[in-house]
C-alpha cells in the first residue's frame, strides 16, 4: 500500500514532478552521452596507440629495459624464428611483427632533418594499419631501399615519389653510416610531431644500414585487447620453461599518453557527474520537502491512524525512489536514442590538439555506463529524499494534523 | 455498570509559548465507560482537542495518568502509541482526512493493512463496512469524486473498520450542511448502538450535544460539568 501510495503521490503534483523528471532524465542522459563519447575515446586511443606504435605485447632481450646499452641494438634479439613460432601459436594472437626503432640524420642533397625511423616487416606492418597513407604506396615485402616518410617530414624535405633521400645513423659496432633510400609514399598518423619526423624503411634495408641482423622488439598482436595479461603470463611461462632470456611490457605499460588522457577525462567526468549529483539531490530533495509541507495533515492522518514513524520515512524515501527510478529508466531510453541519432548523424569534430586530423563524433553505449547512468538517477534521487523523508516521520501529530 | 473504556487520573496539560508555560488541561479526572455516546462541549479555547488529543494517545499529557482499556499507556513509546491507535482507536475529522491519492475502499483498507490482516478477511470487512455506511456503489472512486457527506462515511468506515473501543470525532459535523450532518450523526448513533463501540466528540454542534448520552463541558481546561442524558439512559445526573 505504501508503494502504492507512493506511486500515485508522483501523478498528484504534475508539473512538479514533470520538472523533477526532467532533471532526472536530462542528467542520465547527459551521463549517458558523456560518458559514451568518453568511452569512445579511450577505444580508439587505446586501439590507435596499439596499432600504431605499440603492439598488445613487446618482446625484448633480457636487458633491454634495465642495462644502458652504449651501442644500437646490443640488446636486440638474435633469432625470432622459434620464438615467433612458438608465440603464434597461441588462438589468441593475430600475430607478430618485428621492428627496430632507430634515429639519425636525413638528407636531400641540400637540406637534412632528424628523423625517427621505424624498420617494419612491410606486410605485416601493413596489416596493423598503422598509418594512413597520404600519397605514394605503402612498403613491399622483397624491397630494401624504399621508405615512406611522415607527411610533416616529406613537405619539409620537399620530395616527391620517387626522388632519392640518404639516411645517416651509427651501426651497432658504433660507426657511421649512410645508404640512400626512394621515396615510395607519404603517411600521416594524425600527431604531428611524429609526422615531422617519422621515417619507414623494410627491415631488410635496416639491416644493411645498422649493420646488423638483430632487431630491435617483437611486436605481438591480439585478436582482443582483453587478453593481453593473461597472453603475457603465458609468453613468460613459456619462455622461462625453454630458457629464453626475454622480458615483456604490455601496451598499457607503454601507453603513458594513453593513461595520462584517461586520467583527464575520468577526472572531468567526475567533475561534471558531481555537479549533475547535486542539481538532481537539490532538485529531488526540493520536490519531496514541497510535498511534505502540502500534505502535513495528510502525514498527520496517517501517523495518527497506525501508521509508524518508520513507514512515513519510508513512504518517502519510496517516492523519491520512484522519482529516480522513472527518471533513470527515461533517461535510459532519451540516452540511448540521442546516442545513436549523434552516431548515425556522422558529426565531423576539429582535430584535439597535437593531432592533424579531426575525427567523427561518436557515442560508445556500453552496457556499463547506461546502468552506471541509471543508477545514479536512482541512488540519487533515493539519498536526496533522506533527509526530508526523515523530517517528514518526525512530524508532532497534533501539530500535524492542525496544519492548513 | 460497563468497564471503562478511557480513565484519566489528574492529567494536565501544558504548552511552551515561548517561555511562557500555558496551561491548557488542569487536573482532569475522567472515565469513560464502554459504549458511550458521550460528548466534549465547552468554548473555543476551552480544551476539548486537547482532551481528545490526550485520550487519543496522539499527545502525551504533561502530568497524570491515562488508562485506555485497562491499560496505562501514559508512558508508552510512540511506536507503542501508534499501535495503540490502530488497533484500538478510531478517527473522525472535522475535515474528513482522506488519503487523496486511494479509492473509499483503499481508505477504508488502509488500517487493516496496517494491522496485518490477511487479504480476504480484509475486503469483507472493508465490504461490509462500506456497505454499512451505504457507499458500497462508491468504492473505487477516490475522495475528490465524492461530496462531503460521501467522504465522512468513508472516514467512519475507517474508523470502524478495525473494530475499534473507541471512537474519537473532533467536530465530525461542522463541514457539512444541516441535513448531511444530521444522517452522519444518525449513522454514528446506529452504529453505536449496533456495535457498542463507544463514541467520544468534542463538538460545538447542539445536535450532537442534544443526543450524546453524556455531556462533559469544559471551561478553562477544567470539567465545568458531567451530565447523563437519562433520557436516554435513563435521566440527568450532574457530576460536579
Amino acid at each position: 500500500m505504501l508503494a502504492k501510495i507512493a506511486f500515485r503521490n508522483i501523478f498528484r503534483n504534475r508539473r512538479r514532478s514533470l520538472i523533477t523528471l526532467l532533471v532526472l532524465v536530462m542528467g542520465a542522459t547527459g551521463m549517458i552521452l558523456f560518458g559514451g563519447y568518453k568511452e569512445m575515446n579511450f577505444w580508439g586511443l587505446r586501439e590507435t596507440t596499439i596499432r600504431n606504435r605499440l603492439g598488445h605485447l613487446q618482446i625484448y632481450r633480457q636487458g633491454y629495459l634495465t642495462a644502458d646499452s652504449q651501442k644500437p641494438l646490443e640488446y636486440g634479439l638474435d633469432d625470432i624464428g622459434q620464438i615467433r613460432t612458438e608465440v603464434e601459436k597461441d588462438p589468441r594472437v593475430a600475430m607478430t611483427a618485428a621492428q627496430i626503432t632507430f634515429m639519425g640524420l636525413i638528407s636531400n642533397g641540400e637540406k637534412s632533418e632528424t628523423f625517427l625511423g621505424t624498420a617494419v616487416e612491410p606486410t605485416k606492418d601493413r596489416q596493423m594499419r598503422s598509418q594512413r597513407l597520404e600519397t605514394g604506396r605503402e612498403l613491399n615485402d622483397g624491397e630494401m631501399d624504399t621508405i615512406m616518410l611522415g607527411r610533416g617530414l616529406a613537405r619539409s624535405m620537399n620530395v616527391k615519389l620517387g626522388d632519392y633521400l640518404t639516411l645517416m645513423t651509427t651501426t651497432v659496432t658504433g660507426s657511421l653510416n649512410g645508404m640512400d633510400f626512394r621515396v615510395v609514399g607519404t603517411f600521416m598518423t594524425g600527431v604531428k610531431e611524429y609526422d615531422d619526423r617519422a621515417i619507414k624503411v623494410p627491415l631488410s634495408g635496416a639491416y644493411y644500414l645498422l649493420n646488423t641482423k638483430k632487431i630491435e622488439k617483437l611486436l605481438v598482436m591480439l585478436k582482443q585487447t582483453e587478453d593481453t595479461e593473461a597472453v603475457m603470463a603465458d609468453v613468460k611461462l613459456m619462455a622461462a620453461s625453454r630458457n629464453w632470456p626475454l622480458e615483456m611490457r604490455t601496451w598499457s605499460d607503454l601507453a603513458t599518453f594513453y593513461h595520462q588522457v584517461v586520467l583527464i577525462f575520468n577526472g572531468i567526468f567526475g567533475f561534471i557527474g558531481t555537479i549533475v549529483f547535486v542539481i538532481v539531490v537539490l532538485s529531488v530533495a526540493n520536490t519531496i520537502m514541497m510535498n511534505i509541507f502540502e500534505r502535513t495533515r495528510e502525514i498527520g492522518t496517517l501517523m495518527a491512524i497506525g501508521t509508524k514513524r518508520k513507514r512515513i520515512w519510508t513512504l518517502f524515501l519510496l517516492e523519491g525512489a520512484m522519482l529516480g527510478l522513472i527518471g533513470g529508466i527515461l533517461g535510459l531510453i532519451a540516452g540511448a536514442i540521442i546516442g545513436q541519432l549523434i552516431n548515425y548523424a556522422n558529426i565531423q569534430l576539429p582535430p584535439p590538439p597535437g593531432y592533424t586530423a579531426g575525427y567523427a563524433l561518436r557515442i560508445l553505449l556500453r552496457p556499463g555506463i547506461l546502468m552506471s547512468s541509471f543508477a545514479l538517477s536512482l541512488v540519487t534521487a533515493t539519498l536526496s529524499s533522506i533527509y526530508p523523508a526523515f523530517k517528514a516521520s518526525r512530524l508532532n501529530i497534533v501539530d500535524a494534523l492542525g496544519h492548513i | 455498570m460497563t468497564d471503562s473504556v478511557i480513565r484519566l487520573q489528574g492529567v494536565r496539560k501544558s504548552y511552551r509559548l515561548g517561555k511562557v508555560e500555558v496551561p491548557a488541561l488542569g487536573g482532569i479526572d475522567l472515565e469513560i465507560e464502554s459504549g458511550e455516546f458521550g460528548a466534549l462541549a465547552g468554548p473555543s479555547g476551552s480544551g476539548k482537542t486537547t482532551l481528545l488529543n490526550l485520550i487519543g494517545c496522539l499527545d502525551k499529557p504533561t502530568a497524570g495518568r491515562l488508562f485506555l482499556d485497562g491499560l496505562d499507556i501514559t508512558d508508552s513509546s510512540l511506536d507503542k502509541l501508534a499501535d495503540i491507535r490502530g488497533s484500538k482507536i478510531g478517527f473522525i475529522f472535522q475535515t474528513f482526512n482522506l488519503i487523496p491519492v486511494l479509492s473509499a475502499f483503499e481508505n477504508v483498507e488502509y488500517p487493516l493493512l496496517l494491522g496485518g490482516v490477511g487479504r480476504k478477511e480484509r475486503h469483507e470487512r472493508v465490504n461490509e463496512w462500506l456497505d454499512n455506511v451505504g457507499l458500497a456503489p462508491q468504492a473505487n472512486q477516490r475522495p475528490d469524486q465524492l461530496s462531503g457527506g460521501q467522504r465522512q462515511r468513508v472516514a467512519i468506515a475507517r474508523a470502524m473498520v478495525s473494530r475499534p473501543v473507541l471512537v474519537l470525532a473532533d467536530e465530525p459535523t461542522a463541514n457539512l450542511d444541516s441535513e448531511t450532518a444530521a444522517q452522519i450523526l444518525d449513522l454514528l448513533h446506529r452504529i453505536n448502538r449496533e456495535t457498542s463501540v463507544t463514541f467520544l466528540f468534542a463538538t460545538h454542534d447542539p445536535a450532537i450535544i442534544s443526543r450524546a448520552h453524556r455531556r462533559i463541558r469544559l471551561r478553562d481546561g477544567h470539567i465545568a460539568a458531567d451530565e447523563r442524558n437519562h433520557q436516554l439512559t435513563g435521566g440527568v445526573v450532574h457530576a460536579s
